[in-house]
């Protein structure tokens, strides 16, 4: 059986939806340090995320149906973005040190602490390998979305994009 | 295998639609008549569409229209009609 | 017998958008719902919309909810609750039960903001306890915070089986299954993405051979699709599921309209058949309009938008707007609901509203 590769098929964005989109840093600018990581791949009206940005390193223009685009040099990798998309599709990646951390939307209870070791797992959710968690954000501002960053090993920076929902292992 | 029900209110199943449809029925009406497909306490809301989607096998489902919409058309005890109106 | 300016039907994103548009502008109007609670499905939806600022994009659906309702309490809207209309008649005459008792409303404007219902899915066993309506499920987690199951099959990719599969697991539920008869998922990836790394499996070119259980549901067998959506043998899979979520589309709410006469076109993108309106939302019925999925399913956003557009012309036709800063406000609207209605997933229903609105013309 030939498997369909494609957000459409699979429900995530396949590599080369990914390396199409304008959302998307190149890997010498997640090498150089914190940068978002815009999963958006279909032209959904849509645009909070260009208002997020405190920086002016995401525009969507007009009409609201484009891709965001990311300004990888404007872009500082604060993640003021992660929260405001509504569909929970940006992350923040830093390959600058010898470990990569990994930052993205989390909304299951109860949320993890800091220093839990817990599951990664990749866009089909399977558990990959154990990470740190580094970081818990919750804030007024992100509504009731926190922010986790997790410690993983280097190669897995492309691949870790969440942990295992509380009590599921 | 267990019965499969098109018309939850009045029990009625895939099978005896699919007979009224054989028989010659292509309105929603017409089954309705028939069967008694829609005339239970939730009023076809629940079949209506399903019907409409057996009933596009042998017909445009363009020219399948609504079946007639008499009042009351949410389910409501009558007694709160005959009690009458309040001042 | 009552009587208001403006009746509007239904209280929800459609209607009280509506109401706060007409209200604003000076009109005496009276919003009426079956419902203890006013808000239609606004309060259930507790994920972030999408759209622009000017659409509240990013912000909860039941704080946009919440909002609307201050709103309408400010500029002191009537809204009749535990009122079920059931009749429509000649000259805007609404009869309706409140309380256990008979009542009429004559309104020199009605709107019908009704909504749509959830359409359901024949199957061996679709009766059985535990077999339900997807926004059925997320009421019960959402509104009234009871968990439907433990162990969750969900039917249909579109955006209310994404949504309500990632809010069943956030209120704790495990989804073992997500089965689209499509051969590709419906809704926005986004939604399909939230729900695939929480481990979700989706299955396209699926569906629902048979739902086993006794008393309730205890595992359902689905079986793929060939591309002529006949099942093929031999592809059975068994998923052991105490509750069947079924988000297969909605339907709009329309007899009252078809009751009143107003008159219909058969737009299958739309939910079917749906009463013909005009660029001010109103029906071939002079007095009578129509907003939010009651005029062709879509969603939130543009449900408000029709509303405000409704609330607009309706208030105009009253005489409390002029018609130029009417015609103001209806091109902001519509420009806001164009932006809704573009890209791949907008273009169809934009496609379709356009053809509802020149359906008049290609009658006559």
């Amino acid at each position: 059986m030939i498997q369909k590769t494609g957000v459409i098929y699979q429900g995530y964005p396949s590599e080369q939806e990914l390396s199409k989109s304008p959302g998307v840093p190149s890997d010498e600018r997640i090498k150089r340090g914190p940068v978002a990581f815009i999963e958006c791949v279909q032209e959904i009206p849509c645009n909070p995320c260009e208002e997020a940005c405190p920086y002016g390193a995401i525009a969507v223009g007009q009409p609201i149906t484009n891709l965001p685009r990311l300004d990888e040099k404007k872009c500082v990798g604060c993640g003021a973005c992660i929260a405001k998309c509504p569909g929970l599709a940006i992350f923040v990646l830093d390959g600058s040190e010898q470990k990569a951390k990994i930052s993205f939307p989390h909304e299951y209870y109860p949320l993890p602490q800091k220093g839990d070791v817990v599951d990664c797992v990749d866009r089909e959710g399977k558990a990959i390998v154990k990470g740190i968690v580094l970081k818990v954000v919750k804030s007024p501002k992100y509504d009731a979305t926190a922010v986790v960053t997790v410690e993983v090993p280097m190669e897995y920076i492309k691949i870790i994009r969440s942990i295992k929902r509380p009590g599921r292992s | 295998m267990k019965e499969e029900y098109i018309c939850r209110c009045e029990e009625i199943t895939r099978e005896e639609i699919e007979r009224a449809i054989a028989e010659g029925a292509t309105t929603i009406s017409g089954i309705k008549k028939r069967t008694r497909a829609g005339m239970g306490l939730c009023q076809g809301r629940t079949c209506r569409r399903l019907i409409t989607q057996m009933l596009s096998k042998v017909k445009d489902p363009a020219e399948i229209t609504p079946p007639t919409s008499r009042p009351p058309v949410r389910a409501i005890k009558i007694g709160e009609i005959v009690e009458g109106e309040e001042d | 017998m009552k009587t208001t300016e403006m009746a509007i039907i239904g209280a929800g994103p459609a209607g009280l958008s509506c109401a706060v548009e007409a209200a604003r502008a000076g009109a005496k109007v009276t919003v009426l719902d079956e419902n203890l609670k006013p808000g239609g499905q606004l309060f259930k939806q507790i994920h972030k919309f999408f759209g622009s600022r000017e659409h509240r994009a990013g912000t909860r659906g039941f704080r946009i909810g919440q909002q609307l309702l201050d709103e309408t309490e400010k500029l002191g809207v009537e809204v009749l609750l535990n009122s079920t209309v059931y009749g429509l008649y000649e000259d805007r005459l609404i009869a309706y039960i409140k309380d256990g008792r008979d009542h009429t409303l004559k309104a020199e404007k009605i709107v019908i903001a009704t909504g749509a219902s959830e359409n359901a899915l024949a199957f061996p066993g679709c009766t059985l306890p535990g077999v339900m309506g997807a926004g059925a499920a997320q009421t019960m987690i959402n509104v009234n915070r009871v968990l439907p199951g433990e162990k969750v099959v969900m039917v249909g990719s579109g955006n209310v089986g994404l949504i309500v599969s990632y809010q069943l697991m956030q209120a704790g539920a495990d989804v073992v299954a997500l089965i689209e008869a499509a051969p590709k998922i419906g809704g926005y990836g986004v939604h399909a993405a939230k729900i695939r790394r929480a481990g979700v499996p989706i299955f396209a070119s699926t569906t629902i051979k048979e739902v086993l259980g006794e008393e309730r549901v205890e595992g359902v067998i689905t079986v793929e699709l060939d591309e002529k959506w006949k099942q093929v043998n031999g592809t059975e899979r068994q998923f052991e599921a105490d509750t069947v979520c079924l988000a297969v589309g909605l339907s709009p709410l329309t007899e009252l309209a078809w009751m009143a006469g107003c008159e219909f076109a058969f737009i299958p993108a739309l939910g079917g058949h749906v009463p013909i309106h005009d660029r001010n939302m109103e029906t071939t019925l002079p007095g009578i309009y129509v907003a939010g999925d009651v005029t062709g399913v879509e969603e939130a956003s543009s449900a408000m938008e029709e509303g405000r557009l409704a609330g607009v012309a309706a208030a105009e036709s009253l005489g409390y707007i002029d018609a130029q800063k009417a015609e103001e406000l209806k091109k902001e609207i519509w420009g806001r609901l164009d932006a809704l209605r573009t890209g791949p997933f907008g273009e169809g229903r934009r496609a379709a509203k356009f053809k509802q609105l020149s359906s008049r013309r290609l009658m006559a």
